[in-house]
Order: structure tokens, then sequence, then C-alpha cells
């Protein structure tokens, strides 16, 4: 079974009703753009269900469109259940005739009957069932009423052959889909995969994949049709002003309009009224005030993720200061010891302490989209995208990569599917990892804990308005030079707007932050590992390590030995003396630490880039952190935990690293602003850099995005250090 | 089946006509301006799609299509809008409603 229907009409969550599954429901149009697939049981049968992206005609427009088109022709689902928007039944009855057309067993599943009663909307599904010859049945597929008796008439259509229906198109155009159906018959053209009537009318709308496939499978009947379909399309061009596809789409809505005028449905009010959602569009998409809305929420959602989450980030930053200590008591001294203090408990605890920051962050998140108020800020930003060259469908994968602050490029980057001009897709594509995602959330947050933490979530406002501003400003400058192009329109359907459940946020929130965990304890634990032994190995050599020894014992050996067994106890307060030559210990053991981290592999790498990054303000120590952010950024803070303890383990074993940074000399905060803008703006993660390269079919592409933003993160940082310095 | 369907379509209003009525101004007797101008709150009638052809098509498989009849939600809004036809609300960028011709109803 497939499930088929317009953006926003309740597709996912009846998938998610049928299989159990926690599929994202978003009410954004667009959330589903590739297909999913998910199973369950009725009356002991088995059943594969597949959820299709949203789409509003089977016309290849967008990637959606081609996405389910090609697997309802190629997979030849056994039924199609058209979820249809009882509250917006004539439209949502637009896809539904091509489904018709197609050919393919049909129900309908009548979604939002108590929306459409609300607003005075009465449907007789028996009466719609007759006249278009298909089961309709009325659900509600948020709280599953009706969908036990859906399946069952969907499992009673499975026996039915595909068998397109026509629909008239008027005298001219049907004369003309006569004499294409002829042509596709004679030479049985794309016959494998569309009925001939279907191929006949896209062929008539323009359809551009048709149009290639048709040229693949059989050029010279390809060449016929396009020919004859120039022909009607100048004719109608010169006798009525209107190209086939409008006349096609006109002689739908005309075919709707017949039934749904027979009784079909009926208003008991008025049906221009406007409903308390277009009020409250009124307000929050007003051209003055509708910004000033939009900045206001954004800052009370920073204000509420710092404010409320603090205190559990403390918490669980104290939770790994102890099990560090802990650890450093029951283990024996020796690399293993070391790999699990500094490697796994550091490096991992840095990045899952900001776990509950994260999580308020996604809860945020989640009421926005879920409210309907997250395409509303898409709707308010193309005004801004397009002064900067990019496409209203931008705004969903810049806001799915951060640009509220705690997504990823990686969805984001695929996101950019749905936009149709190469050029615009491809500098949305580069422009997305400017965005703050989940990784670099908590180096940002961590930084601005350390430097300013005066005022945390004003900052973290600021530093997500400056990525914004950089992202367009470099797209501004790629569509103005490498990617120059015309601009193309922009249409959305806003979804209305709803009181968002409290099982969708907590599905939101959690699948959301579930990922964070499951990176933090899966690949950035492996890359911390692998880091702390890029930062151990090869070690200080033999003799070097002798001396270290030799001079700690002259240091002790200068003290009473009363005075070395108090020093070596367990004891917090010691005497003075005793104080001391702890202190004169510590001191080395820390310089032999420092001396260690500088003689291993990725200690030699920082300290070979510091002549260079010095310009910005890193020291070496940083430098490692930097190039592990290659591989994810959420290494950038585990790897600075690592490089910042290690060795030491001992009287400030339970500091927080930002406690450290602050202590550090190399870092003030000068260098900690240069860090934030290199951070969030340098060579996207690994990942996404595969993920770009991929989706613009270029590794060049690729490659570009990783030179380009790390020479410009460079050098907005070193003007930042800079000038920073100079003001002293 | 078909015999209904040939039933109904008869039944549907002539295409033909209406879209010729609607170059003739029939059926948008009032001034027809593009949206991108008249783009303050209150009802309009549209009367027919320009450009590029593919946005003709979007346009109507959204419900935008000659004859229809919509609300604007977005006064003062400029050359962006948000159009509320068929219990649907529609943003629609500049390059859209430059092409969105409408009368006032």
């Amino acid at each position: 079974m497939a499930l088929a229907g317009n953006p926003n009409a309740g597709k996912t969550t009846l998938f998610n009703t049928l299989t159990g599954a926690r599929q994202h429901v978003g009410n954004y149009p667009g959330i589903t753009v590739d297909y999913k697939e998910g199973n369950f049981t009725h009356n002991n049968q088995e059943i594969t269900i597949t959820d299709l992206p949203g789409t509003y005609s089977l016309t290849a427009y967008s990637v959606e469109e081609v996405v389910t088109r090609d697997y309802l022709v190629n997979e030849k689902p056994q039924v199609v259940i058209n979820i249809v928007d009882a509250s917006n039944l004539e439209r949502n009855l637009y896809l539904t005739t091509q489904f018709l057309e197609l050919g393919c067993p049909l129900i309908i599943a009548l979604n939002m009957i108590d929306v459409a009663k609300d607003r005075g909307i009465e449907i007789r599904a028996e009466k719609l069932a007759e006249l278009l010859g298909v089961p309709v049945v009325p659900v509600i597929a948020r709280s599953g009423q009706g969908t036990e008796t859906l399946i069952s008439q969907a499992i009673l259509q499975v026996t039915q052959e595909w068998q397109p229906r026509d629909i008239s198109y008027g005298e001219d155009l049907d004369e003309a889909i006569m004499e294409l159906i002829a042509i596709i018959s004679e030479n049985t053209f794309l016959a494998h995969t569309y009925p001939a009537r279907f191929t006949a009318i896209k062929y008539l709308e323009h359809d551009d994949q048709i149009l290639q496939k048709g040229q693949e499978d059989d050029s010279a009947t390809a060449a016929r049709l396009e020919k004859n379909v120039t022909q009607v399309s100048d004719h109608l061009l010169k006798t009525m002003d209107a190209y086939p596809e409008a006349i096609i789409a006109d002689h739908r809505y005309g075919f709707i309009k017949s039934i749904l005028r027979q009784g079909v449905q009926t208003h008991s009010f008025d049906t221009d009224r406007l409903y308390t959602s277009d009020k409250i569009d009124k307000v929050l998409t007003n051209r003055l005030m509708g910004p000033v809305f939009m900045l206001m929420i954004l800052f009370g959602l920073y204000q509420f993720t710092f404010s409320w989450s603090e205190f559990p980030v403390s918490w669980l930053g104290l939770l790994f200061g102890w099990l560090g200590e802990h650890v450093e008591t029951i283990l024996p001294d020796g690399p293993v010891k070391s790999m699990i203090i500094s490697g796994v408990i550091n490096g991992m605890g840095g990045v899952l302490g900001f776990v509950p920051l994260i999580m308020f962050m996604f809860l945020g998140i989640a009421v926005l989209e879920d409210s309907g108020y997250l395409a509303r800020v898409a709707f308010m930003m193309d005004r801004i995208f397009r002064i900067f060259g990019l496409h209203g469908s931008s705004v969903m994968p810049f806001i799915v990569s951060g640009g509220i602050a705690g997504g990823c490029a990686v969805p984001g980057v695929l996101a950019t599917r749905t936009l149709r001009s190469p050029k615009e897709r491809m500098a949305t594509l580069l422009t997305v990892p400017f965005m703050n995602c989940g990784a670099k959330v908590p180096v940002i947050a961590l930084l601005i804990g350390a430097f300013f933490s005066e005022n945390k979530a004003m900052y973290m406002f600021l530093f997500t308005l400056i990525s914004w501003a950089v992202a367009l400003l470099a797209a501004k400058f790629l569509r103005a030079t490498v990617l120059k192009g015309e601009a193309t329109p922009f249409v959305m359907e806003l979804p209305p707007y709803r009181f968002p459940t409290l099982r969708g946020l907590a599905i939101h929130t959690w699948e959301r932050t579930w990922q964070y965990i499951k990176k933090a304890g899966t690949v950035i634990l492996g890359i911390s590992i692998l880091l702390w032994a890029l930062m151990t190995y090869p070690g200080l050599p033999a003799a070097t390590k002798a001396d270290y020894e030799q001079q700690r014992q002259a240091v002790t050996s200068s003290f009473a030995p009363e005075i070395i067994a108090e020093s070596s106890s367990e004891k917090d307060v010691v005497s003075e003396e005793a104080q001391r030559l702890r202190q004169q210990v510590i001191a080395l053991s820390n310089q032999e630490s420092e001396q260690a981290l500088r003689n291993s592999i990725a200690g030699r790498i920082g300290i070979a880039l510091e002549p260079i990054s010095r310009l910005a303000g890193f020291d070496w120590r940083t430098n490692i952190a930097l190039v592990g952010g290659f591989a994810a950024k959420e290494v950038i803070i585990s790897t600075l935990g690592t490089a910042y303890s290690m060795g030491d383990v001992k009287a400030e074993a339970s500091d927080s690293l930002g406690k450290r940074l602050t202590r550090d000399p190399n870092w003030n905060k000068v260098v900690a602003v240069a860090a934030l803008i290199f951070i969030m703006f340098y060579a996207p993660c690994f990942v996404t850099v595969v993920c770009i390269a991929k989706e613009a079919g270029h590794w060049g592409w690729a490659l570009f995005s990783m030179s380009f933003n790390t020479f410009f993160a460079f050098l907005m940082a070193t003007a930042v250090y800079q000038i920073g310095t100079w003001l002293g | 089946m078909s015999m209904t369907f040939k039933k109904l379509n008869h039944k549907c209003a002539c295409l033909a006509d209406k879209v010729k009525n609607c170059i003739k101004q029939s059926s948008c007797p009032g001034q027809i301006t593009p949206l991108s101008e008249s783009c303050r709150s209150g009802r309009v009638k549209i009367c027919k799609i320009t450009g590029d052809r593919k946005l003709c098509a979007r346009m109507a498989s959204l419900g935008v299509y000659a004859g229809e009849e919509a609300e604007l939600l977005c006064p003062e809004n400029g050359s962006q809008c948000l159009l509320k036809l068929q219990g649907a609300t529609l943003s629609l960028d500049s390059t859209a409603t430059r092409n969105i011709m409408v009368t006032e109803v």
C-alpha cells in the first residue's frame, strides 16, 4: 500500500498511527522528501505501507512529485490510499484526478473531518464515492478514528487491476490527445511505465521528466510527439492565450466542481470567513510587526533554553567531574587510565554535558514547528533571502541546518532538493553549513559561558544573527560570481496554526536529542579515542621521562621525610611545606604532560600550524581541536577537553573545560570571539562534505566548500583577533 | 463508469468560454492589475496567470487559476503576499505575484 496526498494532509500522521512508527511529522509542508516504508498487521495480515512525499500534482515540478510518481509507476503498489484534507476538498481532489488518470487502485481517506465540521463543511462521503467510483472513508488520522475501516476497505481494493480513467479536456484538447495516443500506442512508447493517455497528457503539460524519458526511450517517436504538441500549444496560445496545462488544469477543476456541486459538499456558514489562523497571520506576518515578533520569539527561545538548561548542564558537568575523580582513584596509572579519563570521560562528557541545553533548544523548535509558526518564519525570511539571491525554499534548509541553532547540516543539504533552480540550490547547498548546527552549539555555549557568562542568551542570539548575516552575504557573493542566474518564483502553502500536542512535542524533542546522544556515544566516542591516541603517542623518549623522574626525586628529596609522607597522603588539608611539595611535583608533571603532548602526532600538527594560526590568536592546542573538528564539530569540544586535561588528572581534574580555558594564558575574550567566528564558518564536517559532493554531483563543489569556508573563516577570525587586540 | 465521467464532464463549465471570457475581461469587469500591485487586504478575482508556463501549471495545482476568488491576508506587504483560497493559505513571492492578474471584487 502507498499513502499519497497533498503536503500537510496528514499522510505521515496516518502512517505513524497505522505502523506505530515515530516518523517526523511537522506542521510544515515538505517534511517528507523521500518515501518511507513501515509494516503493520491487520486481521492477521502483514501489510507493508509506504509514506510518499506530499505533492500537489503528478507533473514533475519538484523532487516530491518525481519521487511520488516514480514510486507509483515503478513499484506499482497494490492500492494507493489518497489522504485528502476534508477542510480543503476541492484543491486536494486535483491530485485525485491524476491518480484516476494514472489508473492505480485508489481509496480516499477523507482526513480532518473534525476540522471541516468546525468550519461548517459537511461532506457526504458515500455520494463522493459514488461519483468518483472509488471508496471514500472519513478518518481522523491524529486520533486513529476510522483507520480500521480504511484498511479493511483498502484490502478489498488490492484485487483491482490498474485501470486508467478518462477525464475530458474539451473538444480541442481531447482531439489532440487522441492523436497523441494513436502515435504512442502505435510505437508502444513508454508503454511499460505509463498508460498511453497519461503520457499524452504529460506531453501536453510539458512535463520535463517524461519528455526526457521519451527522448531516451525512442527519440523518433518523442520528436513526433513534441512536434505535435508544439502545434497544439501554438494554436492554443494564439486562440486562447493559454498553455495546454492551464486548460487541462481548468478542466480538472471543472470536473471536481461538478462533483462537489452534486450535493457532496455543503457549507453551513460563509465560506469566505476568516478563521483564527488567518487573523493571527494578519498580525504575525505583518510587514512591520512580523519581523519584530519573529525576533522577540526567537530571542525568547534562547532565553528559555539557557535559563532552563543552566542547572542540568552544571549537574552533568559535576557528574562527569566526579566520574573522572572516581576512575582516577580506582584505576592504576597507565595508558588505559589516561584513555578513560582524557579520551572517554573528558572527551565524551564534554559533548554529553550539553544534552539538557540541546534538549530545551529542540523543545522550543518543536513548539515553533508544530504550531505552524516556522512556516511563517520562512514566509517572512523569503523577502530577505531574495535580496541575497536565494529562494524562499532555501529557508527550510537553513533552519534544518541550525538556523535557530541546534540542527544538522546533513539533512539541511538534503532539504535543498526542493529547490528547482540548480544555481539557487547550489548557493543554498554551499551556505547552509554556516548555520549553527547542534554540534557547534555546545562549543559556542562553552565559550560564551566561559568568557561572556553575564548574558549568555543575548550572546548566543547575537552569534546566531552573525551566522545568518555571513551565510547570506556568502550567498550573495556566490550568486553574483560563480552562480549567476535568474531568480525562480517561490510559492508555499502555509499550514494553519495548531496547538502542539504533548505527545508530538515529546516525540520531536526526544528523536532529535536521541540522535545527538547516539552520535556522542558512537562516532564522537570513536573519534575522541582516536584523537586521544594521536595526542598520546609516540610519547616522550625514555631519556626525557627518566630526566623528569630524576627532577621529581630531586625536588622530593629536598624535603624532610615526614613532609614527603604528609604530601603523598590523601588528606585535603596539609601543612604549608607539604602543600609546596605537592605544587612543585604537580608543576613538573604538568610540564612533562605538555612536552608529551607537544611530542605527540597531534601536537606536532598543532605546532606546525601555529605560525599561521597565531595570526587569529590560536595556540597549538586549539589547533589540534580545530583539526579534529574536520571530522565532526562535536569533536572540537571533546578535543579541547582532552588537550586541556592531558596528564592534568590530579588537583584540577574536576574543573570544567570552561574554567581551564579562562585560566589559560593563551585564551581571553578576543581569542574566544575569534575562535567562535572560525568554528562557526570553517570547513563543514566530513559527513556534510560527502553529502555536498553527492548532492552537487561533483567533488569539486565539496572541495570548494571546504577551502572557501576555511579561508573565509580564517580571514574573519584574523580580522577579529587583530582588531580586537589592537583595540585592547 | 466511463459513462458517469462523460456525463460529469458535460456538466463541467466550458473551459474555452471561461478562458476567452477572462481574456475579454467579461468575467473581470474591473481594472486588471498584477497581484503585486494590488496587494492589500480584501477579496480579489483571479483573471489570468502569465509568465513561465511551469509557474502557470504550478499555480493551477495549488488552486490558483482564472475565475477563482481569493482573499488577500497581508495588507501593505509590498510584492509578497499571503493569499487565502479554497481553504488554504498560500505564500507567494514577488515573481509569482507579478504574474497573477487580478481584479477587485
